[in-house]
């Protein structure tokens, strides 16, 4: 019952969260969606710097290192105009190669 | 909407406007395409915490209800720890806040949808379609809706097969940086725009530095943050 409560809870307030500024999306002034654009923005980068710094990989010495070397590969090439599907290649390829040359934890 | 969106004519018989419609829905549906094989090793943990829930079908429920991989395994742990309804949903609700930002940056290209369409979206509305659409297509409706519909189709599919295997498939640590190379490659092109590589350069630093802190509270800081280095950056243009 705990979860089910929980789980309507958070199912209700996440479609307010996602419901309200649409529906009211002509009253919101543009400063307020451009600053919301910016939040967002923000977030997504810090999802991404959470997920490499809490990366554990127990065949690897400094695996959140490796990690964040990986990922600044794929953004580079992103942000040069590669694809996505082409930047996450990379990416992951670049994880491999290390996770291969570097040595295993004592 | 024309002036936003050079592709959509205005003034063009229905019948056009309708097909180009579909054309931009079925190009955001094709984006995300690809985009879908990043989200599978996190459907497999979030399926495996369904699972092992002490009430399965409820977690699995969230699913749909919560939609928000994050908050629902949040949600889930809290519960499995022994926290209450009150702090499951507390972690939860702060996990899936960042979604009134995302809702909010794409009003002024909603205004003119239909309230149906305006719904469908807000139901469907979560990181990957939102950084999609705003950075290949200047968040426009139907390219999000495509997006979106790929997401919400793929994503309750691939927890429920989670739910099944997870436990018993290892992905391997590299999968684990699917997602956030994924998400970092969508965004990565924004960074040409200094207001939002100043964002993103705060949220970067914020992230680093509340990286012990409950996932809920460091993303609200990361979005403080970032908002105020991009607006510092846009004013000193």
């Amino acid at each position: 019952m705990t979860v089910l409560i929980a789980v309507l809870v958070v199912g209700a307030g996440s479609l307010l969260f996602r419901v309200v500024p649409l529906l009211g999306a002509r009253h919101l002034p543009d400063p307020l969606t451009n600053a919301a654009g910016l939040a967002g923005l923000a977030v997504i980068a810090a999802l991404s710097v959470r997920a490499v710094l809490h990366h554990e990989d127990a065949g690897i010495v400094a695996a959140p290192l490796v990690a964040a070397i990986s990922i600044g590969v794929g953004l580079v090439l992103a942000f040069r105009g590669r694809s996505v599907a082409t930047a996450v290649a990379a990416g992951l390829a670049t994880y491999v190669v290390l996770a291969a040359a570097l040595p295993s934890p004592a | 909407m024309s002036a936003a969106f050079p592709n959509a004519v205005a003034a063009a018989p229905a019948p056009t406007a309708q097909a180009d419609r579909r054309h931009r829905m079925r190009a955001g549906f094709r984006a995300m395409t690809p985009v879908l094989a990043a989200f599978a090793p996190f459907a497999l943990v979030v399926g495996t915490a369904v699972a092992s829930s002490s009430d399965p079908w409820s977690a699995w429920v969230g699913t749909w209800l919560v939609y928000g991989g994050a908050a629902q395994v949040a949600v889930l742990d809290v519960v499995a720890h022994g926290g209450g309804w009150v702090s499951a949903a507390i972690v939860g609700l702060l996990i899936n806040v960042r979604l009134a930002a995302y809702a909010a940056a794409m009003a002024p290209a909603w205004r003119a949808e239909p309230a149906r369409h305006r719904i469908a979206a807000a139901v469907m509305l979560t990181d990957a379609p939102w950084a999609l659409a705003r950075d290949r297509s200047r968040d426009d409706p139907a390219y999000f809706l495509g997006a979106a519909l790929a997401l919400f189709l793929a994503w309750p599919a691939m927890v429920t097969a989670g739910a099944f295997v997870g436990s018993r498939v290892d992905a391997g640590p590299v999968a684990d940086l699917l997602l956030p190379l994924t998400l970092g490659a969508v965004v990565a092109p924004q960074l040409r725009r200094r207001p939002a590589a100043a964002a993103i350069a705060a949220a970067l630093v914020t992230a680093v530095v509340t990286s012990d802190m409950d996932a809920g509270t460091a993303l609200l800081l990361a979005a403080a943050a970032g908002t105020a280095a991009g607006l510092a950056a846009e004013r000193a243009r």
